[in-house]
């Protein structure tokens, strides 16, 4: 077990790794972020000392080296436009995000987990055609056209909620709705197909022969069960939600990480956009390995086929 | 014992005092005590991100964005208020350049403080000066001597050489901010990052509040030198522009910037809503690489056919619902000695005549059209025009980055037959257009036009100490560019702005009065109808 976890912890310091260095490339291969923090009558001495006081007229591998030995004492560099620590950025709005993520994790369940069930239960009925729509709706229904059409109809039509911005629970309600409405989708085919697998599986055909309601069947046999891989992938897209919200938090003006990397990038901000990439992907890199780890110690066969 | 008697006439002059102490402490009390009068809030729903150096006048990046939030929260010795450029007394009361331009003198008014009390000092000003490192700090650098604190409210700026251009340089918001004066102890004691999240100026709002990227809250400062009509001001970053009409469509925000061309109809048709066109960037094109003789674009009847294929009025009626302006000069006439010139005329058959002269009867095909981004749509119309006398482009769309690092790549970055239509807006000089935009080795134009004879007389005008020697040169330079179609003005665009229902107003240009700066302002006199 005790190799398993070294060769797990292993494999994410190297993802990272490759990480860090894949979005150090990606960032300086989009233009130069001068061009963007100057006037447009500037001289080339305004671009050189722009250039010099953040350390761009250095090699690029000789600012590798900086930003990864900064990363690793915890410190993900300044932001340009913000001339803050990057770390405290991401903490700032990190609890915006969390929020949100929170509460759209929760619609997706609330509207993916019943619907998929139904749909499965019911399977081919009228029922399940409705919630096939849904699912295909859900994935095809753009994030910020259903950000905006909320907008519309709750905030200026009949002005139940606040249009944008953070505060109290109404400006979750709509950014929550927009972003958790997809991943209900998905959650929705994920739970259908799980149990419609369960569901045909012996257990279940030999629980019926035993005259059980259809009720407790489904509620308590197979409904357990095929709820794992549900919430695995809930567990995924929730950081997924929180890091990577971009179009629903920048309809929204919702202040979260997702709208901080928009920011990033629109600016050419480059510590900003490495540091919010590096801790999205610390956080994935870091629960992958959390869930690896447990699946490991639920089932030994995974540690040693791995 | 005698009992006093009622003496009539004294009760009547004690009267009389007592009320001419009132009628003249009401006169006089809102302009000593801004913050005391100011009622109601405001808020702004901004366009972008919030930038924290956008702050800090020390490290103004020369843009106009920054006007925005120095107008509120900071104050400058001279400004760009209404219609005057760079000369508008603010902080100081009194200023004069010396006729021989080696020295300029500033007089603060009497008793202007920063908002945490302190006075403004001439030692601010110095160090607000010789501290500077934004934009065009190494001109200020180089061509100030020493600075002279002359006594507890003047002080002098003595130059090495004449320096004509010194008042337009630091008086004008949106081009440096050596001019802006910040608290020389305060600066010193918490340096100039932690200045940015929590900056103290002498401007008409003091900061209460900052959410970096997302909002600035902030409260009239009471002994602002001007009265101060509201009493929170709070700005908020709402990148989305539906986001920002559904903001003021239900009262969330009193004015909001950028109104996009498909939402212009829809905000000018809400009740109690004003839209606040105002002219902006100017849009003109440029032929990269015209002097090599193997380009079309090397025969000035080809540039003028081209001219001549633009449909300017279309292109603003359809890309800013007739607001913005088609121009004849491609420098905005809201700078130092810009001159006016006739809107050049459409005509496709003269335009295909001179194409045919040139030896181009079939017309030729360009290999890139690139416009500036985000505006693909108006080279897309541009393409259609051109199209229409036989010179056929294609678009090339460019990420905002990488267009502005191409441009500094010069032409080596636009090989073959390229056209770029370029969108730009330069405050105070018309030099800093030519020196940016047209001159060899310039931050956008680098060697892709190189015009030497007029390099020349821009040198010379460079040199030159005679204010109407330059104006004269100055007016030969543009006539030159013109008329030789070297750059071809289109239009001027309009950052198209809305106001709401609450705010006090005759016309929009109450709110935003100046063609100096897009946004609006003066913030201390915006009025909300309810307080």
């Amino acid at each position: 077990m005790s190799q398993f976890i070294i060769r797990r912890v292993l494999y994410s310091v190297v993802t990272l790794f490759i990480l860090s260095g894949t979005i150090f490339l990606i960032v300086r291969l989009t233009g130069d972020p001068v061009a963007l923090m100057t006037e447009a009558s500037a001289r080339p001495e305004d671009l050189e000392r722009i250039r010099h006081q953040w350390g761009l007229d250095r090699s690029w591998p000789v600012q590798y080296v900086t930003f990864m030995q900064n990363a690793l004492q915890g410190e993900l560099g300044k932001s340009f436009n913000y001339r803050l620590p990057v770390s405290e950025l991401y903490f700032q709005r990190l609890p915006n995000s969390l929020t949100l993520g929170l509460a759209a994790t929760l619609i997706s369940l609330l509207i993916g987990i019943p619907a998929g069930i139904i749909s499965a239960v019911k399977v081919n009925s009228a029922w399940d055609n409705v919630a096939k729509g849904i699912a295909l709706l859900g994935l095809s229904i753009p994030g910020f056209w259903l950000g905006l059409v909320l907008i519309l109809i709750f905030s200026v039509w009949l002005r139940w909620l606040p249009t944008s911005g953070s505060g109290d629970w109404r400006h979750v309600v709509m950014p929550a709705l927009a972003l958790g409405w997809y991943f209900a989708a998905s959650m929705l085919r994920l739970t259908r197909s799980s149990m419609l697998e369960v569901l045909g599986s012996e257990y279940i055909k030999l629980a019926r022969l035993k005259g059980l309601p259809d009720f407790v069947v489904v509620a308590m046999h197979a409904f357990k069960n095929a709820l794992i891989p549900v919430f695995t992938l809930a567990g995924v897209n929730m950081v997924v939600m929180v890091n990577a919200a971009v179009i629903i938090e920048v309809i929204f003006a919702w202040p979260g990480i997702g709208r901080l990397l928009y920011e990033g990038i629109f600016q050419r901000d480059f510590p900003l956009v490495q540091g919010v990439v590096v801790m999205a992907g610390f956080m994935i890199v870091g629960i992958n390995l959390v869930v690896d780890v447990l699946y490991a110690f639920i089932d030994p066969r995974i540690r040693l086929t791995r | 014992m005698k009992r006093p008697r009622f003496q009539a006439h004294i009760v009547f002059k004690l009267t009389t005092l007592g009320l001419f102490l009132l009628v003249a402490a009401a006169t006089v009390l809102p302009f000593s005590s801004a913050g005391a009068a100011a009622k109601g809030k405001l808020t702004l729903a901004w366009h972008a991100g919030f930038a924290s150096r956008w702050l800090d006048p020390q490290e103004h990046d020369g843009t106009a964005t920054p006007d925005n939030f120095f107008t509120a929260i900071h104050d400058a010795l001279i400004k760009n208020q209404g219609t005057q450029l760079y000369d508008h007394l603010a902080l100081a009361e009194h200023f004069a350049v010396a006729a021989d331009a080696k020295s300029a003198t500033f007089t603060l008014r009497k008793g202007v403080k920063f908002h945490n009390g302190d006075p403004v000092t001439p030692q601010d000003v110095k160090f607000s000066y010789e501290n500077y490192r934004g934009a065009k700090a190494d001109v200020f650098k180089k061509k100030t001597e020493r600075v002279d604190i002359v006594d507890d409210r003047t002080i002098k700026f003595v130059f090495k050489e004449p320096f004509l251009d010194f008042a337009i340089l630091f008086g004008t918001a949106n081009v440096a901010g050596p001019g802006w004066v910040v608290p020389e102890k305060y600066y010193k004691q918490v340096g100039g990052d932690a200045f940015k999240q929590k900056p103290i100026g002498a401007g008409p709002f003091k900061l209460v509040r900052q959410e970096p990227g997302v909002k600035v809250e902030m409260e009239a400062f009471d002994a602002y030198y001007r009265p101060v009509s509201v009493k929170q001001l709070v700005m908020v970053s709402v990148p989305e522009a539906a986001t920002r009409v559904a903001m003021l469509e239900r009262g969330e925000a009193d004015i909001v910037y950028n109104v996009p061309g498909e939402l212009i109809n829809k905000v000018g048709k809400l009740p109690g809503v004003t839209l606040a066109p105002v002219l902006s960037g100017s849009f003109f094109i440029e032929f990269p690489g015209f002097q090599d003789p193997k380009n079309p674009f090397h025969d000035k009847r080809v540039r003028e056919a081209v001219s001549l294929a633009v449909d300017r009025r279309g292109m603003n009626q359809a890309e800013t619902a007739g607001m913005g302006k088609p121009t004849g000069n491609w420098i905005n006439n809201d700078v130092q000695y810009a001159i006016e010139w006739p809107e050049f005329p459409r005509n496709v058959e003269k335009a295909k005549q001179l194409l045919k002269e040139a030896g181009y009867p079939n017309g030729f095909d360009v290999d890139w059209v690139t416009p500036l981004p985000t505006f693909y749509s108006r080279g897309e119309r541009l393409i259609a025009q051109l199209r229409e006398v036989g010179i056929r482009g294609r678009l090339q769309t460019m990420e905002r980055g990488i267009f502005l690092q191409r441009l500094q790549g010069g032409i080596k970055e636009f090989p073959g037959t390229q056209i770029i239509l370029h969108g730009v807006r330069i405050a105070g000089s018309w030099s800093f257009w030519y020196e940016g935009y047209f001159k060899c080795g310039g931050f956008s134009s680098r060697d892709r036009i190189c015009v030497k004879d007029l390099d020349g007389k821009f040198d010379q005008y460079e040199r030159s100490i005679n204010p109407a020697e330059r104006k004269k040169l100055a007016e030969e330079i543009q006539r030159g560019i013109l008329e030789n179609y070297y750059l071809v003005p289109v239009f001027r665009h309009a950052f198209v702005n809305a106001i709401g229902p609450r705010v006090a107003l005759q016309k929009w240009q109450d709110i935003f009065p100046t063609i100096t700066t897009g946004y609006a302002y003066p913030w201390e006199d915006i009025k909300v109808k309810d307080q």
